[in-house]
């Protein structure tokens, strides 16, 4: 392709194939994982692809590694990796090694093909990696597509199961409202500035002139309104709760935490970076949304009885919190944002990994029945789930807890003390709900549950009859991020350097 | 000179330890930690130097950096106390623990370890944050003890001890990093230890709102009257030897806090709410006492006088005078031994009545005079008998309080009378009477001997000497609520005011000046951002 | 003719389509108004990119536009694979997923 531009005699982009290089290995990755799908051996279908899937994302974690510290502008402007779309593209590369993991003995690679499982899996995470590092609307718009489009059958993948599906075809309608919203909104934007490059628009804002014209303001709202689907911000939550439930347990792990950072990340880049000159007009719109959000969010998660429900609405409670730091717009609620991003893997990984246990386990399928008595029959599985339930709720010693001091102290900072305090509130309403678990699992005693009862809806349908043992890597997976839980909640330093290096990726603010 | 580190962390530690060993084990080893720990807190009075203003042993370490929060423990005269108090109620609480069939033992001391270091660190932290993350810190173990090894409707009370506790620990959690944001000056360098934010002082409106989620935190812990209602629940659910340390130590975090943090730090808005907090101390002591009065449960008799006991500390602390304030901290050992030996006791007693209900008690003491002699001598230390500890403290309190508010003295007063009349009745109803139908009545074993006996002699100790504990603590007591004092009552007032407070060791009165002076060489010994000297807080009231 | 009537037409078209979406039963008819929420987009950048005189609007609904045929595409793929499973394609009655 190159030697052909070359002798049309047409100047294409100088291109740096390093800073791409992780971008490569995850699209030349998801090519070659849907080839070697194709073979008929059961053998490699079952063993290599994943295999073949977690090497590949290996590889791009390696690279982004590599990147670390080399920020870079790339394709004429299109894309900048940075420190910050690094960090948050490795928490969802990390996401996706650990929905691998939780995938090997699932329904879902089955019915659906293992090799388009995992290419689709891979194609997300490129996606989300184009999102994070996109510098104009148009790699905006291709990045927040390829990573929702791929997510939408990764939902319905669950072919024989009449939630999977239903929960694809919710999330592709829901989502592609999104889409057009965003798009719409950034149309209007482009209409107002005349740029569609983020540079641009930031210089177009930064006379002043544009601050009050009615078609950047409502460029603006729908934008935000866009992004705030894919958050899972209230009012734009309702799919939430339906779509974790119905998709298979490994997809909902890696979306609710992969597609959290993509999108937060997106978030930043967007309105602290090319919007930060109008943020007195958003500013006080988003922390209305947040309070909102942390209200609706909590609220919601009281009366579930799915821990998949019930962790959909925590969810969008987070996503509460954490739009608390973008709307700030200060540099310490930017490296606050990122840092919840990244504990927010640990300890969502960490419960879902431990749901999908209990769902092979036990035939409850995600209700909390299927947690009575974890704490001794299962003290493996319990303590990581307690983990991160302490840890979403902000209990000290675990990473949430500093999370939200850092966030607490962004938003003072910022001046919205009164949204700290909506923060500190929404976390009171949350103990109810977390904690409910956790006594569920160490205060009851365990009285023959396991496969007494038929298969529930949410569930995966698997292993209906007797109880066995989930598999090692479930227990492993829970197990890790149980564990950075609560090291990262003692020593956090060494994840908040990293948040800082991140932080630094914007210029424009302070 | 023991690391402090050391000694917070080595019950942790050591459960953790025995944790890997066979069930059996795991109590013993667990109980010994507890002794040795109990062993490095005794060295760390006689270590102490009392001529030595501010604080010892200090470790500081940057936590984390990026939050200004550092990792800085110290101990001064203030802690000390209390830090032996909690040293030896866990060792009292390990021990009878380890003498008892528990399921899944390993976890279960675990928890307690846990517990034990978190408070340790709560009454150790120099940092704000520190303080904080320790304070919220000590309450899940509880929970999990409460929940999975406690009496009956366990789950529903210890939900509900987290979630009222939690909730103030939230508020002031936020209130805390309010704090240190709201503090920082401009182009300087977010810090929480408390010696920086000390030195740079807050708005009175800020510092206003801040002090109402502090108090709102402390007082669910204690707990004061309005917000005690998760106490009865909890008290009832939780094993004994975990409500010994509970309601021995844990309350007594919560007083100590506002000696700590809020009469320090907020001084201004302490003296502006001085009377609401003195008409809670006298809610509560009211309160408490009548319904320490009113209640049946052994549990609940002893709960209830705690939440009056507290509102005589709360009194103390409030009263905004050298002598409440001193009172406060000696009442705060004493109540401590007290409950803890009381919650110890009522087992032995439930042991034998197959209730804790004292209307199926009575007639205990014909066959168990060491157990009756035991029960006497704690429940007279408990209506502050004269010459018992817990007198000198009520009298120091009122004392204070006298000084500050003298109608409500006179009130709060009305509480001692009731204290005598809710202990006595509870000794006489358990102790004598007629024979109740399911008791069986038999002399004290040994094994709870070992666990009440140390705590009694303690208490007999203090009685005769109740200096030990107010000398060390005097200084620092004096010069943690000057600032809030220099307010209240303007120090050319005060100088000319007699403070008795049968203290020979040093003059009664240290002026406030003098005692935020004491202060200030320790902050500039930190390694947070230097402070001009000159900026104390201290003298300098409206 | 001002540009400006060419946004008020795309965001008539985008209002309707939103309209479409919330109210509109059948998942077929309901991504049929979501083309038309793209589409109107698409019309609002070609105006605008004709305004400013820059190709960048232009490069932009381009893309726009394969990436709607993508996202049809799926669309009408998972609803094949619903009517496959002899299930009902009424977005009211796909309540198997409630709470």
């Amino acid at each position: 392709m190159n030697a052909l531009l070359a002798v049309a005699q047409i100047k294409g982009p100088h291109l740096d194939w390093a800073g791409l290089s992780p971008l490569i290995a995850l699209l030349g990755g998801a090519v070659t994982v849907l080839l070697l799908g194709l073979l008929r051996n059961r053998l490699v279908r079952r063993i290599c692809v994943p295999l073949l899937t977690m090497l590949v994302l290996a590889a791009a974690a390696g690279l982004s590694i590599w990147r670390w510290h080399h920020a870079a502008t790339l394709v004429s402007g299109a894309l900048r990796v940075d420190d910050l779309s690094l960090l948050l593209g490795l928490v969802a590369i990390a996401a996706a090694a650990a929905c691998v993991l939780l995938s090997l003995r699932a329904a879902a690679p089955a019915v659906a093909g293992e090799g388009e499982y995992h290419a689709l899996l891979l194609s997300t995470v490129s996606g989300m990696v184009v999102l994070l590092a996109a510098q104009n609307f148009v790699t905006l718009f291709l990045g927040f597509e390829l990573l929702s489009i791929p997510l939408y059958v990764l939902c319905g993948s669950e072919l024989r199961r009449r939630g999977s599906l239903e929960s694809g075809l919710k999330y592709l309608i829901v989502g592609s409202v999104g889409s057009a919203t965003l798009l719409y909104g950034l149309a209007l934007i482009y209409g107002a500035t005349g740029s569609t490059d983020f540079s641009g628009v930031a210089a177009a804002l930064s006379s002043g002139s544009l601050a009050s014209d009615p078609l950047l303001l409502t460029g603006v709202a729908l934008t935000a309104a866009g992004l705030c689907f894919k958050c899972s911000v209230a009012p734009f939550h309702q799919w939430t709760p339906d779509v974790y439930q119905g998709a298979p347990t490994p997809i909902t792990a890696f979306q609710a935490v992969a597609t959290k950072a993509a999108a937060f990340g997106i978030f930043l880049r967007l309105f602290d970076g090319a919007l930060i000159n109008a943020q007195p007009s958003w500013g006080p719109i988003l922390a209305a949304l947040a309070a909102i959000t942390i209200i609706v969010g909590n609220v919601g998660a009281l009366g579930q009885s799915s821990l998949k429900r019930m962790l959909a609405y925590s969810s969008v409670a987070q996503a509460g919190y954490m739009l608390g730091g973008v709307l700030v717009s200060t540099r310490l609620g930017l490296q606050a944002t990122v840092f919840y991003l990244a504990i927010y893997l640990f300890m969502n990984m960490a419960a879902f990994a431990v749901i999908v246990a209990r769902e092979r386990e036990t035939g409850e399928g995600d209700d909390i029945a299927g947690m009575v008595g974890l704490g001794s029959s299962r003290p493996l599985l319990a303590w990581p789930m307690t983990l991160a339930m302490l840890s979403l709720a902000g209990i000290p010693a675990t990473a949430g807890f500093i999370g939200k001091v850092y966030l607490i102290d962004a938003l003072v900072d910022g001046g919205y003390a009164w949204l700290a305090v909506v923060l500190v509130v929404g976390s009171m309403i949350s103990l109810a709900y977390y904690l409910r678990v956790v006594a569920a699992m160490w205060m009851r005693p365990s009285a023959g549950v396991a496969g007494a009862r038929p298969i529930m809806a949410g569930g995966s349908a698997e292993a209906p009859t007797a109880t066995r043992l989930s598999g090692l890597e479930v227990s492993v997976v829970a197990a890790l991020f149980g564990a950075a839980t609560l090291v990262f909640g003692i020593v956090p330093s060494p994840l908040l350097s990293l948040a800082r290096d991140a932080g630094k990726a914007l210029t424009g603010i302070f | 000179m023991i690391a402090l580190s050391l000694v917070i962390w080595l019950p942790l530690a050591v459960s953790l330890l025995a944790a890997l060993l066979p069930g059996q084990w795991s109590g013993r080893v667990a109980a010994a930690g507890s002794l040795v720990t109990l062993g490095f807190a005794v060295s760390l009075l006689f270590g102490f130097d009392t001529h030595v203003g501010g604080l010892q042993d200090v470790t500081d370490k940057v936590w984390i950096g990026e939050l200004g929060t550092h990792y800085k423990i110290g101990v001064d005269g203030l802690n000390l106390a209390l830090v032996l108090l909690a040293a030896l109620l866990f060792a009292a609480a390990f021990v009878a623990a380890a003498m008892r069939e528990w399921e899944r033992p390993s976890t279960f001391f675990v928890w307690l370890g846990l517990a034990q270091s978190a408070v340790f660190g709560a009454l150790l932290a120099q940092d704000l944050l520190l303080f904080v993350a320790f304070f919220d810190l000590m309450l899940i173990p509880f929970y999990f003890l409460t929940g999975g090894w406690g009496g009956p409707n366990r789950v529903a009370a210890t939900t509900k001890l987290v979630i009222y506790t939690l909730v103030g620990s939230l508020l002031m959690l936020a209130a805390a990093i309010a704090t240190g944001v709201l503090a920082e000056p401009s182009g300087g360098h977010l810090s929480f230890v408390l010696s920086d934010l000390r030195a740079l002082g807050l708005s009175k409106g800020s510092q206003e709102w801040i002090f109402l989620c502090f108090a709102a935190a402390f007082l669910v812990k204690m707990p004061a009257f309005p917000l005690h209602a998760w106490m009865p629940d909890g008290y009832r659910a939780m094993p004994l030897p975990v409500l010994a340390v509970f309601s021995g130590v844990l309350s007594k975090v919560g007083a100590y806090g506002f000696l700590r943090i809020v009469l320090p730090l907020f001084p201004q808005a302490s003296a502006h709410y001085q009377t609401l907090m003195l008409l809670i101390a006298l809610a509560s002591i009211l309160y408490g006492s009548v319904m320490a009065f009113t209640q049946t449960d052994m549990r609940l008799i002893v709960g209830y006088s705690s939440v009056a006991q507290l509102g005589f500390i709360t009194l103390g602390i409030f009263a905004l005078r050298p002598a409440g304030a001193q009172g406060a901290v000696l009442q705060m050992v004493n109540h401590g031994l007290v409950t803890a030996a009381l919650f110890f006791i009522i087992g032995v007693i439930a042991a034998r009545a197959g209730s804790e209900d004292i209307r199926e008690m009575g007639g205990i003491a014909f066959r168990a005079p060491v157990l009756a002699a035991l029960f006497l001598i704690v429940a007279l230390a408990t209506l502050a008998m004269p010459g018992s500890s817990n007198f000198v403290g009520e009298f120091l309190i009122l004392l204070g309080a006298f000084q500050a508010k003298i109608v409500i003295a006179i009130v709060a007063f009305t509480g001692v009378v009731l204290a005598s009349v809710y202990a006595l009745r509870a000794f006489i109803r358990a102790m004598h009477n007629r024979l109740g139908e399911s008791v069986e009545s038999h002399e004290i074993g040994l094994r709870d001997v070992v666990v009440i006996a140390p705590l009694v002699l303690v208490i007999l100790a203090i009685a005769l000497d109740p200096q030990v504990a107010l000398i060390r603590g005097q200084r620092t007591v004096t010069a943690s609520i000057s600032a809030a004092q220099a307010i209240v009552n303007p120090p050319s007032a005060a100088a000319g005011v007699p403070i008795t407070t049968g203290t020979p060791a040093s003059p009664g009165t240290v002026s406030p000046p003098a005692g935020a002076a004491q202060q200030l060489p320790q902050r500039n010994g930190g390694s947070g951002p230097s402070s001009s000297a000159g900026s104390s807080s201290g003298g300098s009231g409206p | 003719m001002p540009i400006v009537w060419y946004v008020v037409v795309s965001a008539l078209v985008f209002c309707i389509g939103t309209y479409g979406v919330l109210t509109r039963r059948n998942p077929l008819v309901i991504l049929l108004c979501l083309e038309l929420m793209l589409n109107a987009s698409n019309l609002a950048l070609i105006a605008f990119a004709r305004q400013h005189g820059n190709a960048d609007g232009q490069i932009f609904a381009i893309i726009v536009l394969v990436v709607a045929a993508c996202e049809v595409t799926i669309g009408l793929g998972l609803i094949v694979a619903l009517y496959r499973r002899r299930l009902p394609i009424d977005v009211d009655q796909m309540n198997e997923l409630q709470g």
